[in-house]
């Protein structure tokens, strides 16, 4: 078990964006882990809704588990380059720093398992699906007991 | 190794890192048994003070239980109580760990920059820079 400490010098890092720009502006939701630090900003202009943002700081119990569920899933063995690309509809970014390896991936927004299976690199794909689905899972968890707010699925 | 903080004090002297969030303490649960149901944790965790909220994801993938529990106490002692009492033991044939969820800001931490400080990727966006 690590201290709080030791998370300011561990280099693991995690963000992930999905957004377009649109007729409601940029709309957009982010979160992004690095020393300790987990951020969150979501905004979505439907409706007047303004920008989000918010900053809350973990222990190493959380940053642990983060850690087992991107390794679980074997992110960093998957490459986009067969993914489809960003397109007027939108785009998702995942970027990994773990263990060592750098991943920094783009592609379209997926809207459902379909998609996912119509790709040339579905099994990859589904990786990247799954994982975003999981990812976004614990860090709305801890948002939503956290600060009480209910963060925008997008 | 946390042993400072790792000393097992309900009275507040232990886990002083820790952050109490808007309505109470959250810990979190790790590594649980993929057939654990809430139920099971709520019997658990109902044993020191009473559960407010409680938050198992199952994986997307599977079905199963992702592994990893959210468990907001209304009092510090009573989340720390929690984590002394079931952190490395074994529950459900499989051996859990426990600890506070949300940490303090370090003391030197930046607060409320602009994430386009920390930017590792050069990108062109995030136009609303030092807005709360």
């Amino acid at each position: 078990m690590s201290t709080t400490a030791d998370l300011e010098k561990d280099p693991f890092y995690l963000r992930y964006y999905t957004g377009h720009q649109g007729m409601h502006g940029h709309e957009f939701l982010e979160f992004e882990y690095s020393h300790g630090r987990i951020r969150y900003a979501n905004n979505s202009n439907y409706r007047n809704d303004s920008l989000i943002r918010k900053e809350m700081f973990v222990g190493p119990a959380v940053v642990e588990e983060l850690k087992r569920i991107v390794r679980e899933s074997e992110i960093t063995k998957e490459d986009d380059v067969a993914w489809p690309k960003k397109n007027v509809v939108g785009k998702q970014e995942l970027e990994v720093r773990i263990d060592k390896e750098h991943i920094s991936f783009e592609t379209a927004k997926i809207g459902s398992l379909a998609d996912v299976n119509e790709s040339s690199d579905a099994e990859g794909l589904r990786v990247f699906y799954y994982l975003v689905q999981d990812l976004k899972c614990f860090i709305f968890s801890l948002i939503t007991l956290h600060f009480k707010i209910k963060p925008i699925q997008q | 190794m946390a042993d400072v903080d790792m000393a097992g004090e309900v009275n507040g002297a232990g886990h002083s890192w820790a952050a109490k969030s808007v309505e109470g303490w959250i810990i979190i649960v790790t590594g649980l048994n993929e057939e654990t149901t809430e139920e099971d944790l709520q019997d658990l965790f109902g044993d020191y003070g009473e559960v407010k909220n409680l938050s198992m994801a199952l994986n997307r993938r599977t079905g199963y239980v992702m592994g990893y529990a959210l468990i907001e106490f209304p009092e510090k002692e009573q989340a720390e109580k929690a984590v002394k009492g079931t952190d490395g033991t074994t529950f459900l044939e499989k051996t859990i760990k426990t600890d506070f969820a949300f940490s303090k800001a370090p003391s030197g931490a930046r607060s409320r920059a602009p994430a386009s400080g920390a930017r590792r990727t050069g990108r062109d966006r995030e136009a609303s820079p030092g807005r709360r």
